[in-house]
């Protein structure tokens, strides 16, 4: 054979294997649903998926932990059926996915943002204040031993071991979580630093997702960084008790998390839904606790046929309904029936190309 | 023009020729000719159109980036991804407080390329300062003692494969072996050694100003740092800068170290006489290895740091452009974010096609650059 | 005096070598460091299940790695269908046209300087190129893809093969073209039948090695392919591959995901070496069959 045709036989071989593997993919006659977002309520969310899968097979969601600030512009450029994020949506964020009557943002699960920390020889969790927290993320408490952390934890000898903060490199809403509980707790820090979900961290070591931070503290003696509390117990990382609005310290459980869930009900309205549930008061709150929030249109023109969108509202229905009962066992607190309800007002509101979805 | 005697030129002569069979040949041959210039002539040409397109698509999605900050980009060192709300003071530096509220400013994004540019310039001249030494002796060692010892192939090899490693594999190993081994045995050692040299503070304690108050605190050692990346870097130009540098020494013509010789000059003099001559070519090498340094991705994404922030001490974190990049391109938002990575991804792209063009246009007619 | 500076001299010469040579061992030693923990640790790591089974989601028991490796191996199908034809191409041109000196020894020097071109820059372009508009133009999960990823790789190719291609091509002695010149051929029969096939096996080697390289590569997908984890054969969507997976893996917390990231750079470093000892073996048969042709 000359070269010309050894190429094009070798080439219709290549295509015919690319095209085929293509097609016999999209035969297959199943709904598939993109997501993308948040790395926070990520184990819950691929749990979800798991469990949705039995409950109804034939529709497969494909769901990327990318990071807050990746899911919102995911949803914004309309690469995915739903965004997920722990930040809610900003106002110029609103104005570009097209006005507040165009989305819909739902609360989807409650979660709590954990100080985990690398310090060896302890037995027990350490305790924090939100002002000494804010002074570590600073710089001003740079040891260990510092005779702030000394004066919390009596009992206890720390070690003289320096700080490593760890933070997020990415768009992050468990950043924005934690910068904004610090920045209720500290004047200092809100003007150094400030609430958002990309700030500039003082000094420390970065990582890329919860992943990458609890990669950070498991590899660092010294460090301690904010992440989801499933991540912190699902990789054995200590994690410290937080000083709430009432004084006491509180670990984060589901329980404590459900607590401070429970007033947002009377603020959720309409179909953005939002409620900062941090520093939130009740002796028995933990007081970095946020919703984390599943962001859509409200015209579901982003999906291409009926059964995707109906397979998108059920999926919904179902994560914020009988989906919930998973919360506790992977680390995060269901929504209480009074948020339930103002979700359930808001998912019902959903149309695909003017028809209401059902 | 040099005439190359490879190249054919595409008309074959055939003047008596004439009418039937022969004609056609000719019409056929013609066509093949036209098909194959025009085929090959073409993906030549897309070659051309790639460097273009990579310089014009940065340039104009940088744009926006470009125009806001201009060339203080290079000098600054903000990067305020989202909006700062804090408290507006005034020129004396109080907290300006209006109806018994505090008056709060807003502070825009800003961004700039000063860390990063810093830290992509240190960590390969120090990985430089590593390799080109170790590089150099070995190149000497491979083209003056090897091939007597029978050894040139099995080490050449050896060094190509170590080449051939992906980036990925040492950014893997600098982040389980070298930063762990950093952080718990080299780090301590060096601070409880030279901590008390004066001088060298600035290596372990950094001294910065929080809301007006000046805190002195250590630097801690995580073992992911500077010098981490220095070191992975360094690890990773080696083969690079000893296949090039024993290419430049092996076409030193064997007249001229015959000739130092027999003017009584030692192994090492000849050999200084040797990296004399070479030295364009061998600058060319270091510039190769520099080049690759500086756009090194994964390896030192890996175990940098990640701190988009100068600081003098080689055991802070840092940042450099390319993993700056590898962490914040995926999810910035269109808009100045976005233009601004892009405006560091054309500084990289321009700093490495410089170093790359000087390198190139020494080594070529030294060495083949190719290698193989 | 003369003789205690010749001994000087001397010694010098003396601890020179034997830095030269420790240098050498040094970079050796580093070589045998970095492959020998890497060997040692996948070898630990490696099971039949990395290559049978898909991610499960369960960060305890993470499955395996066959996505990975078919994405990989997809990624670089395509990237080869684009990119061995340019190149290859490219390469005839160079070598063949070069005649034409005003286009071809700009467009040498353009693409040895395309080499140079750090990696994760042309993962931007392919960003860009192929990510950005895609996503305007349909509305639905179209946007981050295998196919981007795949134009990433093949941008890398080009350049390389077309060197190499050239390189190969000039090394065919010019008496084979001018004997087939001689009996009537033309330039592209000539070029078709006789140089290329008679350069085919190197030209191979060469294309080998830049699969090679590309398989390796990571920071060009990082924007284009993103990586997935579910097993999917249609490069259109979010598409894995073995280095994204590793990466993501081995940045991560969970220590069994650790594992599959070790065993998966095992794999990558066997099949790099696998294809860099083939090329050796197949460039000396090469050699000695042409010097016993003659």
């Amino acid at each position: 054979m000359s070269i010309i045709q050894r190429a094009a036989w070798v080439s219709a071989v290549g295509v015919s294997i690319v095209v085929g593997g293509g097609a016999a993919n999209a035969e297959a006659s199943e709904v598939r649903l993109g997501g993308a977002g948040a790395t926070f309520p990520a184990p819950l969310y691929t749990k979800w998926v798991a469990e949705y899968e039995k409950v109804a097979p034939g529709v497969r969601i494909d769901y990327r932990s990318i990071g807050s600030g990746g899911g919102v512009k995911a949803i914004t450029d309309k690469t995915v059926a739903f965004g997920a994020s722990d930040a809610p949506l900003t106002k110029r964020e609103i104005e570009a996915m097209g006005g507040p009557d165009k989305i819909i943002q739902i609360p989807a699960v409650i979660g709590g943002v954990v100080p985990a920390y690398n310090v060896p020889g302890l037995s027990q969790p350490l305790n924090f204040s939100g002002e000494v927290l804010a002074d570590i993320f600073l710089g001003k408490i740079s040891t260990w031993d510092d005779p702030r952390l000394q004066e919390l934890n009596s009992g206890v000898s720390l070690p003289k071991l320096a700080i490593t903060p760890a933070f997020r490199t990415d768009g992050s809403g468990t950043t924005h979580v934690f910068s904004s509980y610090l920045a209720t707790q500290s004047p200092t820090f809100k003007g150094e630093v400030g609430a958002g979900k990309q700030v500039k961290w003082p000094l420390g070591q970065g990582g890329k997702g919860n992943e990458g931070v609890a990669a950070v503290i498991q590899q660092t003696a010294g460090s301690i960084g904010y992440i989801e509390q499933n991540y912190a117990v699902a990789n054995k990382i200590a994690y410290g008790a937080v000083r709430n609005k009432s004084g006491k310290f509180v670990l984060a459980t589901p329980e404590t998390m459900s607590v401070a869930g429970e007033g947002a009900a009377t603020t959720l309205q309409g179909t953005v839904l939002r409620a900062d549930i941090w520093d939130q008061p009740g002796d028995s709150t933990y007081p970095i606790s946020a919703f984390t929030y599943i962001i859509l249109y409200k015209d579901l023109v982003n999906l291409k046929t009926e059964s995707e969108a109906k397979a998108l509202v059920n999926f919904l229905n179902w994560a914020t309904g009988d989906g919930q009962k998973f919360a506790n066992q992977m680390d995060y607190a269901p929504l209480s029936s009074g948020v339930k309800k103002a979700v359930d007002a808001a998912l019902s509101t959903l149309t695909h190309n003017g028809k209401p979805v059902k | 023009m040099t005439t190359d005697a490879r190249a054919i030129p595409s008309a074959p002569f055939s003047p008596n020729a004439s009418g039937g069979r022969a004609d056609s040949l000719r019409r056929s041959f013609r066509f093949g000719d036209a098909m194959l210039g025009l085929v090959c002539r073409g993906s030549a040409a897309v070659i051309a159109i790639m460097l273009g397109a990579l310089v014009l698509v940065l340039l104009t999605s940088a744009m926006p980036a470009i125009k806001e900050f201009g060339f203080g980009f290079l000098v600054s060192s903000e990067w305020r991804v989202n909006e700062l709300e804090r408290p507006l003071k005034d020129a004396a530096g109080n907290v300006v407080v209006e109806d018994g509220e505090i008056v709060m400013e807003t502070i825009k994004p800003a961004f700039g390329a000063l860390p990063v540019i810093y830290g992509t310039a240190v960590s390969s001249l120090i990985a430089l300062l590593i390799a080109v030494p170790l590089s150099f002796g070995a190149a000497l060692f491979l083209v003056r003692v090897a091939p007597t010892l029978r050894m040139a192939g099995p080490l050449s090899f050896l060094i190509e494969f170590l080449a051939a490693i992906p980036s990925l594999a040492y950014g893997i190993w600098g982040l389980f072996v070298l930063a762990p081994f950093l952080q718990t045995h080299v780090g301590p050692a060096v601070k409880s050694a030279l901590e008390n040299v004066p001088g060298l503070r600035w290596m372990f304690y950094e001294s910065v100003t929080i809301a007006g108050t000046v805190v002195e605190r250590p630097i801690p050692i995580t073992g992911r740092d500077m010098f981490c990346g220095s070191l992975v870097l360094a690890i990773m130009i080696l083969p690079i800068v000893t296949s090039v540098s024993r290419d430049v020494l092996k076409a030193v013509p064997r007249t001229q170290i015959e000739g130092t010789l027999a003017l009584g000059a030692t192994w090492w003099q000849s050999c200084v006489a040797m990296l004399r001559y070479g030295r364009s070519g061998l600058f060319g090498a270091v510039m190769l290895g520099l080049a690759r340094a500086a756009g090194e991705t994964m390896a030192i994404t890996m175990v940098i740091g990640n701190n988009n922030q100068i600081n003098p001490s080689p055991f802070a974190p840092a940042q450099t452009m390319a993993s700056l990049l590898a962490n914040e391109f995926a999810e910035a938002s269109e808009g100045l974010h976005q233009a601004s990575l892009l405006y560091v991804a054309l500084v990289l792209l321009v700093m490495s096609l410089l170093f790359n063009i000087i390198a190139r246009r020494l080594v070529v007619g030294k060495a083949s650059p190719a290698g193989h | 005096m003369a003789s205690a500076r010749f001994e000087t001299r001397r010694l010098t010469s003396d601890a020179m070598f034997v830095v030269c040579a420790a240098c050498t061992l040094l970079i050796v030693t580093l070589l045998l460091l970095v492959s020998g923990y890497l060997v040692w640790i996948g070898i630990g790591s490696i099971d039949l299940s990395f290559f049978r089974d898909v991610p499960t989601g369960d960060v305890a028991t993470p499955g395996g790695m066959r996505h990975a490796i078919e994405g990989t191996v997809i990624l670089l199908a395509l990237a080869a269908a684009v990119g061995v034809p340019l190149g290859v191409a490219a390469g005839v041109y160079l070598s063949e046209y070069s005649h034409e000196w005003f286009f071809a020894g700009p467009l040498r020097f353009i693409a040895d300087v395309l080499t140079g071109v750090p990696s994760i820059v042309v993962g931007i372009l392919g960003y860009e190129l192929f990510v950005v508009p895609v996503s305007r133009w349909t509305s639905n999960s179209v946007s981050f893809s295998g196919y981007a990823g795949a134009a990433a790789l093949a941008f890398i190719m080009i350049p390389i093969v077309a060197r190499t291609t050239e390189e190969m091509l000039r090394l065919v002695p010019k008496t084979y073209r001018e004997g087939s010149l001689a009996l009537g051929a033309s330039k592209a029969q000539t070029v078709l039948r006789v140089v290329l096939p008679s350069a085919f096996g190197s030209i191979s080697t060469g294309i080998m090695l830049a699969l090679a390289r590309v398989a390796g590569e990571t920071a060009p997908l990082l924007f284009t392919a993103l990586g997935s984890r579910l097993l999917t054969r249609d490069p259109s969507e979010p598409f894995p591959s073995l280095t994204l997976q590793i990466y993501t893996y081995a940045t991560g917390p969970y220590p069994e995901q650790k594992k599959l990231a070790w065993a998966g750079i095992l794999v990558l470093l066997a099949l790099l070496f696998a294809v860099n000892l083939l090329i050796r073996v197949v460039a000396a048969r090469h050699a000695a069959t042409r010097l016993g042709k003659v």
